[in-house]
This record gives C-alpha cells, structure tokens and sequence, in this order.
C-alpha cells in the first residue's frame, strides 16, 4: 500500500495501466489533449485509440469532449489526382516534352511516355492550363506558350489540395476553387480532446501511476508468482456474443412427459403397463366394442401381418364377454345381439387406445379401491403431417371404488388442469362406445380457441361386470397429450415432437410447467 | 363421426317457430352433436355413433323441440288403418327385409337432400357399409302390393337402375352401374342376388345395390314405400323406425306393412316405444347428484322419453329409434344431458394410496440422467421403422413385427433395436456439428412365439458418439462410468456382428447376462446412412441391467 493520505484524503492504489494507455495519459498530463495530436505521436489511427480512450474514461482518469466541425477534405476524384497526378500536371508533361500536340492524339502521346491520361481528363488538364495562360490552341493543336505559368498554376491547386488532405486550412480563394472543381467538399469531423480528471493528476502528483503486464488468460504461474498484482487485466467487450456451452440435455416432450408422470403420481395414482402388441380382446372386446365396430377394421387399427393369433386361457372371462356381447350376460344390458368369435379376439393388433391397459390392470386387481395411470404409446393408422401421427402417446389413468362418481372424472379433469396451469375447463356430452355417460373437456388454446384435450366417461357396466367388478365405479380417461405437450412446447407440428433434427432437440428451451413452480 | 348438414330455414319449418344461434349453439351439444360451422343457412355439425336418429334435420327437430320445450315426452304418429302386406324370402345371406309406408308427403330440394342424407349417412356408420343394413326410399304411385323381397338369378330379370337410361340384369348392374361396382363385394360370387318386385313382377329395387328409376322418389311424390334390408333383424327395426319417423315429420300418417317373414310375421315398423326399469338412485350413484324421481321424470320428458313411476322404480319408455339404449346406463347419461353437465360440480379425489411410478420407469429415468450428465443428447424416435432400415442398411437378415396395413413404406415394423434409428438420426443432424453425443431410451419388440402376443418387448438404452478421431474407447469409457455409477461391473467378450467393425466390437456380459453389445459402427454401414464420420455405438437391454442391479449385494 503506497498511496492514501491524511486529512481525508482519498486512499488510493497504484493503477496499472497497459503501456499505450500509460503513454496516452503521460501525453494528456504533458499538455496533448487533441486526440488526433495523440495518435500521431503514437503513430496509430485515432480510431484504433478510442477503446483505450474509452477504458480511460470509464475509470474515471480522463474527461473526453467531442466537438463537430466542418471540415474542407478532398473528394475522391481529388484523392485520386493527390496519387497520380493533376490532370493539367499531367498534360503539361506531355506538353513539355512535345511542345505542340493534336489535342485528339494528347492521350497517346501521354502514353508515349509512360503517362496515363483519359480523353476527359486531357480536356480538363488543357483547360486548366489555357486558364493560366500557359497554352495556346492552334486549330486543333495546343501550343504550350508559358511553361513556368503552367507550373505555378499546378503547384497552387496540388499545394491546396495536399493541404486539407492532411487536415490543415486553406485560404477561401483556393478552397473555392476546389469546391468549383468538385476535388474537395465539405465535411463534418467531430474532434475529440481529452483532459485529465482530477483524480488522473492526483495519482499522478503521488506516482501511483504505473504501466503494467496486460493479461488477457490468467495463468496459475501468474497467481503463483504474485505478478497479478501488478497486472492490467484486459477487459472483455460485452457486446460480443459469446460462443455456447455443449451440454447434455432431455428430449423435450420425454422431459414434459415426466412432468406429467410427476404430477400423477403426486395425486396419488399408480402407474400400469401393459405391451404394445395386443390382443382385440383387450383392445377391444374387453371394452364392449361389437366385432363389426367401425374402430376394428383396418382404417382404425394397425393389424399384425399374417393376421396371428395370440393366447389366453381364461375361457371363463371369455365367456362372459362372449355373452354380455351377445344378450348383456348378467350386466341388465341388452348386448349388442351377434354372435361373438372368439377366434377374432385372439387376434393381434397394435394397442390403438392404453385403455387396453386398463383392462388388464382391472383384470389383474379386481374389485377394490384404487387409482391407476399409464403414459405410453398407442399406434392409429394416420398420415404423418403437422397435425396426425400414426404413433402417440396417450395419458390414460382409471379411478376404481364403490363411491367413485361422474363427478370426481370432472374433479379429475379441473385438477389436472389446475396443475398444468391450461386455466378453465368446459365439459360437453361425448360418445365413446365404452363409457357412459361420456364427457369431453376442452380447454382454451392462446390461438385455437376451445379444444378438446380430456375425453373421459364412466366405464359401461358391459365392460367391468365380466372383469369382475360388480357395485363399483370405473371413472375413466384417455388423454392424448401430444396437444397439451405442444401448448406447453410452443410448437404447431407434431412430428416435432418426434424430430430426427438434434440441432431442434439442443435449442428447445426446457418444457418447465410454470404451475409447478409457483 | 359423421358431418351432418342442415338448413337452418328447414330446421325451423320443421320445428315450427324461429331458432335463434344462441338456441343452436347450445342445444347440439346436449345431444352429443358439436356444432362444426354455420355459414348463412347452412349448419354443419358432427353426430356421433350412437344416434344414427340425427343424421338428418327430421331427427334433429324432433330431439331439439324437446330440449327447447316446444314439444316434450314421446313423440306421436298418426297411423292409418290401412295395412299392406309385404313377404320377405331373401337369400340366406341377407335374410331380413322390413317394410314401411309414409302417406301425404310434402317434399321439395331440401326436403329430399335430408332423406338421402339420413340414409347415406345410417349406410356408412350403423349400417356398416350397407354390409348389415341398407335403406331404400321409392315412390309408391305404380307399385303393386304385396311387394316381395325376393332372391333371383342374377341374369334373369331386367330393369332401369337409378342413373341410367338402359335396362340391366342386375349382373350387368355390378359390372357397369358405379354402384353396383362400389358395392358389389356384397353379393358377388353368389348363385343368386336379393331383388324387391311388387305384385305384378315389377322390380322396385336391387338390395343393397341400387333402386329402379321408375321409383324415384321426387318433389311430386308423395306417398313413399321405405324398406330396410339387413342380416340382422334388430338392426333392420331399429333403422327403420329411425327413417320412418323421420319420413312422417314430412308426411300426415304412417301406413304399416305386414311381412311375411320366415321368422314370423310382423307389422312394420315398429312405433310402440320400447322400455326399460330405471332406479333414480343409479342418477347419484353414477352422476353424483341425487335428482328424485319427479325431477329425473321432467328431465327424461325434455328427451323425448316418459317416465312412467313403477314403486320406488321408473319405467322409462323411450322411441324405437333410439339404437343407443342398452342399458339403464344410458338413461343416466340422459338425465345428465338433459340437467346439463356444467351444472355437475367437479370433485377432487382425495388420493386412495401413496402414488407410484413403474419402477421400470424410475430406472431409465435415472439412466436417461446418468447420460445427460455425460453430455448427451436426449432423442426420441417412433418405434416405428422399417425392416430395411432395421436389417438391410445394418448388414442384417432379421424378423420384425410388421403391420398388414401401413400408411407408409417408412413405417411398418416396430422396431428390435434402437441403434438404426440413431443413424439415422445422425444422418439427419449433420448441421449440428461434431462431436456428437446422443441417447435414447425406449421400448423395442422382438418376435417371441413363446409370449403370449408373440412379442417380447424390452426396454433398451442405446447411445452413439459421432466425431473425428472416434474409437471403439470413447464407447467403452462411457459404458465403464455408466455400469460403475450403478454399483456393477461388467466383462467384455469379442463380438462379431456385421453392423460392426471385426475386432472392435463387444458383447457387454453383466452379473453372467448378455446385457448388449458395443461397437464401431461397419464404414460399409456408415455409407448406407450417408454418414461419412466415424461412429461408435452400444445399446444395452435395460431389463438386465435393472435385474443386475436389483440383485446386486445388500438392500
């Protein structure tokens, strides 16, 4: 510690300051304050300066003040004429070698010796040089008469022109004699001038004003050695954009679908499962969908080639479906009144509907009171486009007890929706051919206005007497959540959330339900 | 479900008084029907499966005049004495024909579209096609009775199908007519096809193929003969009853037809309501809200029923058309409809027992987080694929479950192993830049004639790292960490495969089971995918990890 002072006098530090800023501030503290003036000495451009004129400022060691003038510069045809020459400079070296030309044949005769002229720019040089009194036109010739008038007249209009170039006056006369020309115009330049703050001359009076290493990584030798002490530590520009990190992530919709599984289980329910490859009875039979159902014919149901059959030996099961299809069994139905085929129920199918789980998770628990989900994937013979797909996943859940009401499927549907913040739900009458009374439940979409998101109803008695269910309720549910996945997802085309694009999958941001958070 | 389209003029004339939007808008969907558009006149909504009664505007006004009040409890028809006589002897194949009779029929345009409409409509959905039942709608002037439903050769008679200014056989009609030849999987290759002729021989119509010109019905008829063929005489009742009536709201009285039938014989249609026992306490039991008989009663009046009190029970009488009431059930839904399902109040379950994922579930997804922590990439493939991507593009002979009926050549097998999928997927990303670590965990389905379905389905975990100076290491040193982090060892045995490259592959051996392979994948492989940067792969069966975890030494 070498600075600070008595009498409540700031305590300072020695400042390190990298070695061009150092010579700028020895330059401002030496008297230099035009910024210009300071680049030249530096022999750098002023714009290469300002960062560090910038850094300078922003710790409070310099005041920067910029002023607008206008400036006389030379155009760029003038800026051209300062490299290869006046036109009439030009014409008067031909002229002297060559005494007397055909003004036509002027650009030739440039090229004799080795100088390059345009036809207008041989017009403008004879013109020029006549206006002096230098040369004489006979007929089509120009005769030079006065050589030295030439010179002086060159050498005035080069003087004028070099001098605003390098950013110096000119008198009114001249200048306007290269505006009339269009070799220089007017222009605005801001100058700059910096002058030391207060605080720039007390660490200064005090020699706490040190160059310094610049570092740009620190090093661990750096750390090490203590050299960091003595260092400038180069600042960052914060208005670069950084690269990005690699990182590992969730897909999306799977991260959702956790979040979803989340808050199932937080309810309460249990998750079921059950395979893909399933037979009709399950798909189904087991569901009171008559065997000529519209559902089980091949625009609705994926078949297994070669139409297999698979097993089940619970002919006792399926008989009584076989019955309740027929007459109602001892459900107080009236059936559907076909014969129904076994054989047919054997078959294989991909699951079209989770429900199919249901049905096993009924038939393996029985009667008693419990509630149960499953989120997984069900397979419906679609055209893959932005809205269908021949593959999804289907939220299916049941709620199973002698006291289990129409009501609590509604209470079901308005929590969930709580829960995923989707706001209101509105409730219509539906028909699915395995629920009765059947409801559909519609939320309000920021672009789509109502849609309907929680088809539900109350399994038929058709469908859980033969599982064995006999004064119990079956609230029911089969959520398509691929819609509630891309309103949280913020995306309109569903085989998005199936993309083989990893560059999509990396910049999706995080599909976090803000009700969760709250 | 069907799209049914309406004129609003034409619902109003039928209903009697004036409807308003807000009356529409809120009446379909109390039964059942989602209002899809009302543009100008036109109204179109969706009906469901279940109610093949309001396919068309007769059907609706009668359903909407309850609701509104305008006419409640059953309806009623006005029945001539007069009855024809019908004799049904179709072929064994299609055995059933029911015969009606609407007289003093008012028709114009419209009118006329809702007739066709309603019966196109049933055709479709409740009459499968017209497999289980088909309509027909004739003129009656000219037709003789006792008409017949007969079975004839198909080359022995002639007649003018609808459309045509020729007369045909009806072999001629299944060749040529467009709608023989739409419908004629129905009777082809049969000795002899279902024909219906009146008294004098006349044919009236080809069931359940096509009607005769000469029995058009058209805005001058008005006395129209309906007939219903079926395999199923319940269905052909129920069909019946549903065109008859809403024939007669056009029409002044419903005639009826004595068939002779080899079943018996009957008067058709069918008007007498049908009925079933109700106990109001199934309203609370089901619905939640405890209604009472009187008001259960009023609410069934509003759709279209009578309740009738039987002791502490209710008789509930509803019209033969409605196909959808199986069960006391289906009244519950009724009486819900008609109270109105807004004003049931949801209730929140409290949870019955602790929730529970699958534990299956839990394992893959500490896994999926086990490689997210190693900078993986999450993706996510549909288990659908194709065989060629599964076994041909992989160097591969290899059975998959497909499907009989796919909508695309890409997707009609399930998939046995995820590691195509990854390829594919790197193929697809080649934007994303390298290296390239991905995942996915997921199901596959392997042929298993021993299961049940004849699929064993595992649950697999694979991973790919794509990327210049790739090799077989960077596979294993993400197996390592990955087997380490759940407590367990592995063992590597060489593995020839020719997806892979010999001598840089592996069979991954876990607690003595096979648990999968890792490898680099064939550069001969690479091509196939248009992928021309080395990758290295392992997909482990996630089943044996989790038995080798599970059994692993203490708790």
């Amino acid at each position: 510690m070498d600075g600070g002072g008595g009498n409540g006098a700031p305590i300072l530090e020695t400042v390190y300051l990298p070695p061009r800023q150092k010579r700028i501030v020895d330059l401002v503290l030496g008297g230099v304050h035009d910024v210009d003036a300071i680049a030249d000495s530096l022999g750098v451009k002023r714009e290469d300066l300002m960062r560090d004129i910038e850094e300078l400022r922003a710790r409070g060691l310099l005041v920067v003040e910029r002023r607008k003038h206008a400036v006389l510069s030379p155009t760029e045809e003038g800026r051209r004429y300062l490299e290869e020459g006046l036109p009439e400079e030009r014409v008067l070296k031909v002229l002297s070698e060559k005494n007397s030309v055909e003004r036509s044949r002027l650009p030739e005769e440039a090229a004799r010796i080795g100088v390059k002229i345009s036809p207008r720019e041989a017009g403008i040089g004879l013109a020029q040089l006549a206006r002096a009194g230098a040369v004489r036109f006979e007929g089509d010739k120009a005769v030079l008469v006065d050589s030295s008038a030439g010179e002086e007249a060159v050498g005035k209009v080069r003087e004028a022109l070099s001098r605003i170039a390098a950013g110096e006056t000119i008198g009114e006369d001249e200048a306007r004699v290269l505006r009339r020309r269009k070799l220089a115009a007017k222009r605005e330049y801001t100058r700059i001038e910096v002058r030391p703050t207060e605080l720039l001359g007390f660490l200064q009076e005090r020699g706490l004003l040190r160059e310094g290493k610049v570092i740009t990584i620190l090093t661990p030798e750096d750390i090490e050695s203590g050299a960091w002490r003595e260092a400038y530590f180069k600042p960052f520009d914060l208005s670069v954009e950084p690269p990005r990190a690699g990182y590992g992530r969730k897909h999306p919709y799977l991260e959702f679908l956790d979040w979803i599984r989340e808050i199932l289980v937080a309810m309460g329910f249990e998750e079921m499962k059950g395979p893909h490859v399933e037979l009709e009875l399950w798909n189904f039979d087991a569901l009171f969908q008559a065997q000529d159902h519209p559902a089980r014919e091949i625009h609705d149901t994926y078949f297994v080639k070669g139409r297999p059959k698979g097993r089940f030996d619970d002919h006792e099961y399926m008989e009584r479906v076989s019955r309740t299809h027929m007459d109602g069994w001892e459900t107080g139905s009236r059936g559907w009144g076909y014969r129904w085929d076994p054989e047919r129920a054997l078959r294989l199918v991909l699951r079209t509907q989770t429900t199919a789980v249901s049905m096993r998770t009924i038939y393996e628990r029985g009667p008693g009171e419990y509630m149960c989900f499953s989120l997984d994937r069900v397979f419906r013979p679609e055209n893959l486009d932005a809205k269908h797909s021949m593959e999804f996943y289907q939220l299916e859940g049941i709620i199973v007890g002698r006291r289990v009401t129409f009501r609590h499927l509604l209470g079901f549907f308005e929590e969930m929706a709580r829960r995923l913040g989707l706001g209101e739900v509105k409730v219509k009458p539906a028909y699915f051919p395995f629920t009765e009374p059947s409801v559909e439940g519609f939320i309000r979409h920021p672009h789509l206005g109502w849609i309907e998101v929680f088809p539900g109803g109350m399994f038929r008695p058709e469908v859980i007497e033969p599982l064995g269910l006999k004064g119990y309720n079956v609230a029911a549910w089969g959520i398509g959540v691929d819609r509630i996945a891309m309103t949280v997802l913020g995306i309109d085309d569903i085989r998005l959330l199936f993309t083989q694009d990893v560059e999509w999958i990396r910049r999706q941001p995080r599909p976090l339900i803000k009700e969760m958070l709250r | 479900m069907p799209v049914i389209s309406v004129k609003w003029w034409d619902l109003e004339r039928l209903m009697g008084r004036e409807l308003t939007r807000g009356e529409i808008e809120d009446s379909l969907p109390r039964v059942k029907c989602e209002l899809e558009e009302i543009e100008g006149d036109e109204i179109w909504y969706e009906a469901t499966h279940d109610r093949p009664d309001l396919y068309s505007a007769e059907g609706l006004s009668i359903a909407l005049k309850g609701l509104l009040g305008v006419e409640e409890g059953l309806p009623t028809y006005r029945v001539s004495g007069r009855v024809v006589e019908a004799f049904a002897e179709g072929p064994a194949y299609r055995p059933y024909a029911l015969f009606a009779v609407v007289r003093g029929v008012d028709l114009d345009d419209e009118a006329i579209r809702q007739l066709m409409q309603l019966q196109e409509k049933i055709h479709v959905t409740y009459g499968r096609d017209r497999r289980k039942v088909s309509i027909g709608l004739y003129d009656m002037r000219g037709i003789k009775f006792p008409v017949r439903y007969t079975r004839v050769s198909p080359d022995s008679v002639r007649f003018k199908p609808l459309d045509m200014d020729e007369e045909m056989t009806p072999s001629e009609v299944l060749e040529r007519h467009p709608t023989g030849v739409k419908y004629r999987h129905l009777v082809e290759g049969r000795a002899e096809v279902p024909l219906i002729v009146d008294a004098e021989g006349k044919v009236v119509s080809f069931p359940p193929i096509i009607n005769s010109e000469e029995f058009r019905v058209t805005e001058s008829t008005t006395d129209i003969l309906i007939d219903v063929t079926s395999t199923d005489l319940e269905a052909a009742r129920r069909v019946l009853a549903i065109v008859a009536t809403a024939t007669y709201v056009r029409g002044k009285e419903i005639g009826r037809v004595l068939v002779h039938g080899p079943w018996g014989e009957e008067e058709s249609p069918r008007l007498e309501p049908d009925a079933i026992l109700y106990d109001p306490s199934l309203s609370s039991r089901i619905l939640g809200v405890d209604l009472g008989l009187e008001e259960t009663a009023r609410l069934l009046s509003r759709m279209r029923m009578e309740a009738v009190p039987r002791g502490s029970l209710l008789e509930v009488r509803f019209p033969y058309y409605r196909t959808d009431i199986l069960h006391p059930v289906d009244i519950v839904e009724e009486v819900a409809m008609a109270y109105g399902y807004d004003r049931l109040s949801p209730l929140i379950m409290r949870p019955l027992h602790p929730g529970r994922e699958a534990g299956i579930e839990v394992f893959t997804r500490s896994l999926r987080e086990t490689l997210v922590g190693m900078g993986f990439i999450e993706v996510n493939n549909y288990m659908f694929t194709n065989t060629n991507t599964l076994f041909t593009k992989m160097g591969l002979h290899g059975k998959a479950i497909e499907v009989e009926n796919p909508k695309h050549e890409a997707y009609h097998a399930l998939r046995t192993w995820i590691t195509p999928q990854l390829l594919e997927t790197l193929a697809r990303s080649k934007h994303a830049g390298y290296p390239l670590k991905i995942f996915e965990a997921g199901d596959v389905v392997l042929p298993d004639d021993r299961e049940a379905n004849l699929a064993r389905e595992e649950r697999h975990l694979a991973y790919a790292v794509a990327g210049r100076g790739v090799t077989l290491t960077d596979a294993l040193a993400h197996l390592r960490s990955l087997v380490e982090l759940y407590g367990l060892k592995m063992s590597l045995e060489p593995l020839e495969h020719p997806s892979l490259i010999p001598g840089r592959a592996a069979r991954i051996i876990i607690a003595g089971e096979e648990a999968g392979f890792v490898g680099e994948i064939h550069p001969r492989v690479l091509t196939e995918f248009s992928l021309t940067i080395p990758v290295v792969v392992a997909e482990i069966n996630v089943d044996v990890l989790r038995r080798a975890f599970l059994s692993r030494g203490s708790r």
